[in-house]
């Protein structure tokens, strides 16, 4: 069951001197999640590109659903889905209308296509816009009719580009548990993400990019190990408490950092009740925390923690 | 709009599964296509009106502007200016139009749609036809509306009848048709609707008016005879002219008919080449 269902061997491209793409080799298994983690430019698009036969690879080879990109690139575009960085979908066209026109595409009898872009309208919760023109949908919507649009084949390989860039908190929470789901139901997903949390509650495991280069992969467990994972920073009321509450952390087992301009101690930690045991320990000598910060590791973070290993290798 | 989707589990039918669908065949692409071209005419018809609006103007104006150059020598004698105005102007419409199957192209790129067909398991050529043809149909009612005001309105009666009327316009719309193959594949490689606009505005202008279209290319200035007698538009126009005043066309509208073949030909190669470039 567990065939790689994605597989890039060392891909390359190039645009004239540039090169977006540096012997990039990823494999993704089946029914699993490939959070690919980047800036902007680093590279996460065309690499989504080339594996959906938008783009040949300059060189490398790339398998999906076991079928090579370039030379049977269209049996592979009835493999997959794609829901890029904008929403693809006819804006003069109703949702169902767009959901119609793609399954048709796909090869459905003009019932099957209705039946096919109703139920997934109703899935989406789509189905009170469904005879709107899809120009007149809000961000949110539009991004789940694109991501609808892209699950019409019942494909076995979707590749998600940004999906919940742009989007306000609740549709990204919703786009998440669509992911799980179709995770659930046994679809390969690659995911692009410039969100460190995205990537650590969606993905099996995580490749790092940075201009058109792996830097890192893992699970999230694993990456955040070489981060340095969470810090609590531990803002005091004046500099006399700092050497006290110093002794108190060390002596609790942290390593906290003084920063002198903002009269604060920063410890890395393990686990969010780590925040309770510096407060106990402040607490036993006497000492109230004007403020108390939990600070989730970011992207950029991950490219320090990962620049200082490199440079320390 | 905050609605969410709800949490719970789902069953493992709808979302995924094993895919039944593997493509649709070159035929159905292509119907499946033109129809939501069309419709998307049909659920916006500002465009139909709009694109109206000019050629309406442009008779309107010509019409009356021009009337006296009916009675200059090098006119055909018995004809009024209108029935020798209409044909040029059913010719015109029909390149104006093809000029919009680039823009609606380049629109279909903005739009996001032709990034999701490009994912798709379909012909892109396919994509080209279907818009050719929609535009097709649509200049085709755009003729028939300017035919019916020309001759509610302005009195246009040829003496070809009903039947040379029916072949200017056939041949008005392989002209544009052809022509339209030519703009799309403009379309593909400028990819920027305000550039194409331009670029069609300074093509066709100068060709439309270095022709027979308006006035006996006799009564043009010297030089200016010389570019309208290797004006392949001259010969179109004349083409429908002669059909709709049921005068002998000769090897006129066949030669109009190859043309635009050819146009097409090397259009849709030229389109098709710089449509597999990426969005």
């Amino acid at each position: 069951m567990n065939e790689p269902m994605i597989e890039a061997v060392d891909v390359t491209k190039t645009f004239g001197a540039l090169t977006a793409l540096d012997s990039v080799s990823v494999t993704v298994p089946r029914g699993t999640v490939l959070g690919l983690l980047g800036h902007n430019g680093a590279g996460k698009t065309t690499l989504v590109n080339v594996l959906t036969t938008m783009l040949p690879p300059t060189s490398g080879t790339a398998r999906v659903a076991g079928l090579d990109v370039v030379r049977k690139a269209h049996q592979v575009r009835s493999r997959i889905g794609l829901t890029g960085q904008f929403a693809a979908v006819d804006e003069q066209l109703s949702g169902t209308d767009n959901l119609v026109l793609i399954a048709r595409l796909l090869g459905a009898s003009p019932r099957e296509a209705r039946a096919r872009a109703a139920e997934l309208m109703d899935l989406f919760d789509l189905a009170d816009a469904a005879r709107r023109p899809a120009r007149t949908y809000s961000g949110g919507m539009r991004r789940r009719l694109d991501l609808a649009a892209s699950l019409v084949g019942r494909p076995d390989v979707i590749f998600l580009d940004e999906p919940t860039t742009g989007l306000d908190p609740t549709s990204r929470l919703a786009m998440w548990e669509i992911v799980e789901n179709l995770v659930g139901d046994g679809t390969t997903v690659l995911l692009t993400t410039q969100y460190l949390e995205e990537a650590d509650r969606l993905a099996d495991s995580i490749t790092v990019l940075s201009a058109g280069r792996v830097v890192a992969s893992g699970t999230a467990a694993e990456l955040k190990a070489e981060v340095g994972q969470r810090t609590v920073t531990v803002t005091l009321a004046a500099d006399a408490e700092v050497p006290q509450a110093m002794r108190a952390m060390e002596g609790a087992g942290f390593q906290p950092v003084h920063d002198t301009e903002r009269i604060a101690l920063t410890t890395p930690v393990t686990a969010s009740r780590d925040l309770a045991v510096v407060v106990r320990a402040l607490d036993e000598v006497g000492i109230e925390a004007a403020e108390l910060a939990l600070g989730e590791p970011t992207l950029d973070d991950v490219y320090l923690a990962l620049a200082h290993h490199s440079a320390a290798a | 709009m905050t609605s969410t989707l709800t949490a719970e589990p789902r069953t493992a039918e709808p979302l995924a599964g094993p895919s039944t669908w593997h493509g649709s065949g070159l035929g159905t692409q292509i119907l499946v296509l033109t129809t939501r071209s069309l419709r998307a005419v049909v659920r916006d018809p500002r465009m139909i009106i709009f694109s109206l609006l000019q050629p309406l103007i442009m008779l309107l104006l010509f019409s009356q502007i021009f009337s006296s150059i009916a009675n200059t020598p090098d006119f055909p004698r018995g004809v009024n200016y209108i029935d020798y105005l209409m044909p040029a102007i059913l010719v015109n419409t029909a390149m104006q139009s093809a000029l919009q199957a680039g823009v609606g192209l380049i629109n279909d790129m903005k739009n996001g749609v032709l990034a999701r067909f490009r994912s798709l398991p379909i012909r892109l050529g396919s994509v080209l036809v279907a818009r050719s043809l929609s535009d097709l149909v649509r200049t085709a009612i755009q003729l028939l509306v300017m035919l019916l005001f020309a001759t509610v309105l302005f009195g246009f009666s040829p003496s070809g009848g009903v039947l040379g009327v029916l072949a200017a316009l056939a041949l008005a719309l392989v002209v544009g048709w052809g022509l339209s193959w030519a703009f799309l594949a403009i379309a593909t490689w400028l990819r920027n609707a305000e550039v194409m606009q331009m670029v069609g505005f300074l093509a066709m202008f100068p060709l439309m008016f270095a022709s027979s279209a308006y006035v006996p290319v006799r009564g043009l200035p010297g030089w200016l005879q010389a570019v309208a007698n290797v004006n392949p538009l001259t010969h179109a126009v004349d083409a429908a002219r002669n059909l709709a005043l049921s005068h002998p066309v000769g090897g006129g509208a066949l030669a109009a008919i190859v043309t635009s073949l050819v146009i097409a030909a090397v259009g849709a190669v030229f389109a098709v080449r710089g449509f597999r470039r990426p969005l």
